[in-house]
């Protein structure tokens, strides 16, 4: 077999041990944190291994429960922290310690035939945590959070989603205190599907507004049809 | 009770406003105008909590806050969507004044 791309053309990759600033601030807080008692390295180990654990499962439950119960669906719409409760998502004391950052309001916001609801935070990265867990790595980058704003068509589109010039889509940039989830429609070929069946497809992506629900696609296996080992 | 002094519905221009160390009100919302869609509670404004006034008791500000919808076209130069497109986003009341119609 004959081996013709050429090694020289890119260069190795390199492995970086720079530190940024803010991960220098993080630790000198942390830190003195645990100097001061606040809290010990295990909590601190332990708190990291649960958040980054948490996963989207919470925010597709909610979007389930509201496409099978008209009645959730519009106590989720008008009052989306009281009604988490009812999938054991507390939002206002979701860690069971109170970490400030999680004192936030919580808004569903639900797509409709004629608009199509996206999130981005432009200022850092806020990201409905408690209902999606950590962000995607992209969802982070100023590439995503200036770009969105400015030509979000044009990114929904590197993500394979379009819509025409009578669906409105509409960009919900979280700068303050609250965090949204966006609620995308049930789509067809779902009649009579459980709840269970119904959260597989809510995946993520559908609930950053990035993507649709799709009925053979869920995230818990490779998209059907994509050969991985082949 | 909360006293808004916009009502939903109302069109707000953003205060073009310089920074002055910490706020959260985008520089591409400054100077816009768009339509107050929806209330939020009062909360205690960034431009204090980022000094560690962040309850009433440290000398925090309380204000309301609304939610406002820009049309994208209104925002950028040239914006590529199609019109009808939207940008939502929240803003303290002390960053609102009435519209500036002759803008839009």
């Amino acid at each position: 077999m004959s081996h013709d791309h050429d090694h020289g053309a890119h260069d190795p990759i390199q492995a970086s041990n720079e530190v940024s600033e803010f991960e220098i601030l993080e630790r000198a807080v942390r830190e003195l944190a645990i100097e001061k008692g606040l809290f010990s390295q295990e909590d601190h180990r332990r708190f990291s291994e649960w958040a980054e654990s948490i996963g989207p499962s919470g925010g597709s439950r909610l979007v389930a429960k509201a496409w099978t119960d008209p009645e959730f669906k519009a106590r989720l719409l008008a009052d989306g922290t009281e009604a988490c409760k009812e999938v054991g998502i507390d939002w206002l004391d979701p860690t069971g310690q109170g970490t400030p950052s999680d004192y936030t309001y919580f808004y569903v916001l639900e797509n409709t035939p004629t608009v199509h609801n996206v999130i981005v935070c432009t200022l850092c990265s806020c990201y409905p945590r408690p209902v999606l867990g950590m962000s995607p790595d992209w969802y982070r980058t100023p590439n995503y959070r200036r770009r969105l704003v400015r030509w979000p068509r044009e990114v929904l589109a590197e993500f394979g989603l379009h819509f025409g010039p009578d669906v409105e889509v509409r960009v919900h940039d979280s700068n303050q205190k609250s965090r949204f989830m966006v609620m995308p429609m049930r789509p067809e070929g779902t009649e009579g599907w459980t709840e269970e069946q119904l959260a597989s497809i809510v995946t993520r992506d559908t609930m950053i507004g990035v993507a649709l629900p799709q009925v053979d696609w869920t995230a818990s296996g490779p998209p059907s049809g994509a050969k991985v080992n082949a | 009770m909360t006293q808004y002094k916009y009502a939903i519905g109302d069109r707000v221009t953003v205060r073009d406003g310089t920074t002055l160390f910490h706020t959260r009100t985008q520089a591409f919302t400054r100077g816009k105008t768009g339509v107050v869609v929806e209330y939020r509670p009062e909360w205690i404004i960034p431009e204090d909590e980022a000094w560690g006034r962040d309850t009433p008791e440290r000398g925090g500000r309380l204000e309301p806050f609304y939610v406002v919808r820009f049309r994208q076209k209104d925002l950028w130069p040239n914006y590529t969507g199609f019109d009808i497109d939207t940008l939502e986003t929240e803003v303290s009341e002390h960053w609102l004044e009435p519209a500036k119609e002759e803008q839009a």
